[in-house]
């Protein structure tokens, strides 16, 4: 096991797929760590030298991940709601944000919008209920 | 009701046997008015539908489902070692009798050409080791391995002859080939013909047996330096070079001594101490194997050794050095920069070691093997890229072999707008040109295999029918019809025909 961030990961994972399982860090962004860090795509954990470990845990804990990222998100909604605007209002309702129509189909809005999105990274339980409520009574499954 | 009396003739009619049909379908023969097929399907089993029972309660509950069990997938590695296995010998095939070795001797014999020269077993371990095999090159459908001797092979013999020889003008020369042709045409056997031949003369082999792998980013990379942070070093792929070089040539490189101080090595070097010594610790530790590979190299180019150094010093032996699949080395590789651009192959220290082998002096304007050898870099038909610049590369040096000089309007030149990789052309145009320090070198050729010629298509096909895999009888016209239909000789396309199995009816 290797200790990334204050995260174990397995040894025979690659340091890819395990920097891509931090939430705010897709494609791009680990490819180009790896690529600062001199790390061959299909390098594994256990492959990694002790000086590269603490590379990519010193440039991840500069970078905006994790909790953070998803609190700016919050807050951006949050400012959004609070200066009344209109996309606030929608997130506030759970409609769909971007002008798409409401006539038909607004079932998954609720449940995509982000305002929903807990800090700790779950959906917020009434809501979940809600949604699933929603479609249980619509047959949707 | 039908009777089974032919009416046209009043024979009987033949009927299926009693003891086939059950006894009771016999009955039911004449009755059915559709045709016998669902009759001949045999009475139904007992279990094939449920016979639901006296008075018995039939409920909608379904049954839960049993879980699925499922085999566990292969071990790590398992799929892999399965599909690069190579199998060198086929209990069930024939041996083929009066079937020469290989050997110093029959090596440069005209007479064996187009007959089949097997691999000396005690050999094959070496080979082996440089994994000289390839996993689809059918191998495994003979008694023993064994190659055809056909007139590069010859060439190749009385190059390799001629060189290792103790007297004679092409001793210690150093001949620079690439080796192209289409797909299935023995570039890759050619090699291992010349490793073959190389392993009897007590050469020293290096072999890079497949290009590709250094530049798909499947090996671990760093900066060489931190004074050349562009030029890129693969520690990993260098140890299992020294590694393929060790276990290959270890009768060699266990008699030779160091003769040179190598101050960048870690461990001490002490006088006396074996080549194989020297490189068993860049095996071991890859952080080192680069400089432990150089080491070997300057250890195995020397000419003469350092003071100090001088008890035991032996002539070092000549070198043959094969690549497969050149091709992939003429372009960007998978690997990222720190700026994520990807990185030019020629910027891969090994890529740069084996490609300055091509031009006759080193930077430093020695010879580069002074103790003579054979550099054979192949490409591939089957799986090699499009470079363009790689192409017009060897389209030039075609035309100089054919005395076009590169001031003539003839000599082929870039499509300007085809962005033609400078890199590449450089390459190949100062290995041509260059005059080599030592007179005797000659500089860069470049070698095109075709097909077999009709005499050798026969003894290759003569080999398939002494080895039971072939029942026809090998004539001219016959073998002129395989000739032809294998595109003029390409011996890969020969083997298909001749590895077809044939019922005889």
């Amino acid at each position: 096991m290797v200790f990334i961030l204050g995260v174990n990961f397995p040894e025979r994972n690659l340091v890819k797929k395990s920097l891509e399982s931090f939430f705010g860090i897709g494609n791009l962004t680990s490819t180009r760590l790896l690529a600062r860090f001199h790390i061959h795509p299909t390098c594994k954990v256990g492959d990694l030298a002790n000086k590269q470990v603490l590379d990519i845990t010193a440039a991840l804990s500069d970078m905006k991940i994790e909790n953070d990222l998803r609190r700016q998100y919050l807050d951006n909604i949050k400012r959004l709601k609070e200066t009344g605007t209109y996309r606030g209002r929608r997130h506030a309702l759970g409609l769909p944000v971007r002008g798409q129509r409401t006539r038909s189909q607004v079932g998954l809005h609720p449940y995509l919008n982000i305002s929903n999105y807990d800090t700790r990274g779950c959906w917020s339980t009434s809501l979940v209920d809600v949604v699933v409520g929603y479609y249980t009574k619509q047959e949707f499954y | 009701m039908v009777s089974s009396f032919c009416w046209s003739c009043l024979t009987r009619l033949p009927t299926a046997p009693r003891a086939i049909l059950p006894p009771t379908l016999t009955a039911q023969r004449v009755a059915a008015f559709h045709s016998s097929t669902p009759l001949l399907a045999g009475a139904k089993k007992k279990g094939d539908l449920p016979v639901a029972k006296y008075r018995q309660a039939k409920s909608a509950k379904m049954k839960k489902k049993k879980p699925v069990e499922r085999t566990r997938p292969p071990a790590v590695g398992e799929r892999r070692a399965l599909r690069k296995r190579i199998v060198l010998s086929n209990p069930n095939a024939l041996e083929v009798e009066d079937m020469q070795d290989l050997s110093a001797e029959n090596m440069v014999d005209a007479r064996l050409r187009g007959s089949i020269l097997g691999l000396p077993v005690p050999m094959l371990d070496q080979l082996r080791a440089v994994q000289a095999f390839k996993p689809k090159q059918g191998w495994s459908i003979f008694r023993r391995p064994g190659t055809v001797v056909r007139r590069e092979t010859l060439e190749l013999g009385r190059l390799i002859d001629g060189i290792s020889a103790e007297e004679g003008e092409n001793k210690g020369k150093v001949v620079r080939k690439i080796i192209t042709g289409v797909k299935g045409s023995g570039k890759s056997v050619h090699m291992l013909q010349a490793m073959s031949m190389a392993f009897t003369k007590e050469w020293v082999v290096i072999t890079v047996p497949e290009a590709q792998d250094l530049v798909i980013a499947n090996t671990a990379y760093a900066p060489l330096s931190d004074e050349n942070p562009n030029v890129y070093v693969q520690n990993d792929a260098t140890a299992a070079l020294l590694s393929r070089i060790v276990t290959a040539n270890q009768k060699v490189l266990s008699k030779l001594t160091v003769s040179q101080p190598h101050p960048a090595l870690k461990t001490a070097v002490k006088p006396g101490m074996t080549l194989e010594a020297l490189a068993k610790p860049g095996i071991q530790d890859p952080a080192v194997a680069w400089s432990v590979f150089q080491a070997l190299w300057t250890e195995l180019t020397a000419t003469a050794p350092a003071a100090g150094f001088e008890k035991g010093f032996k002539p070092r032996p000549p070198m043959l050095v094969t690549l497969d699949n050149l091709a992939h080395w003429m372009k960007e590789t998978k690997y990222n920069n720190i700026d994520c651009k990807p990185i030019h192959a020629h910027d891969l220290v090994f890529v740069q070691h084996f490609l300055s082998l091509l031009k006759p002096s080193t930077e430093a304007g020695k010879p580069s093997l002074p103790n003579g050898g054979l550099i054979l870099y192949a490409t591939s038909g089957s799986n090699s890229p499009t470079v363009y610049g790689f192409e017009v590369a060897l389209q030039q040096l075609a035309a100089r072999q054919a005395g076009i000089k590169p001031s003539s309007p003839e000599f082929p030149q870039p499509d300007p707008y085809l962005n033609a990789d400078k890199r590449v052309l450089a390459v190949f145009n100062d290995s041509a040109s260059t005059k080599s320090p030592a007179s005797k070198d000659r500089s860069l050729e470049l070698q095109t295999i075709g097909g077999l010629t009709r005499d050798e298509a026969q003894g290759f096909m003569e080999y398939f029918a002494r080895s039971g895999l072939l029942r026809e009888n090998i004539t001219d016209t016959w073998v002129g019809e395989k000739w032809s239909l294998a595109g003029g000789g390409v011996i890969g396309e020969l083997e298909k025909l001749g590895r077809r199995l044939r019922v005889i009816a």
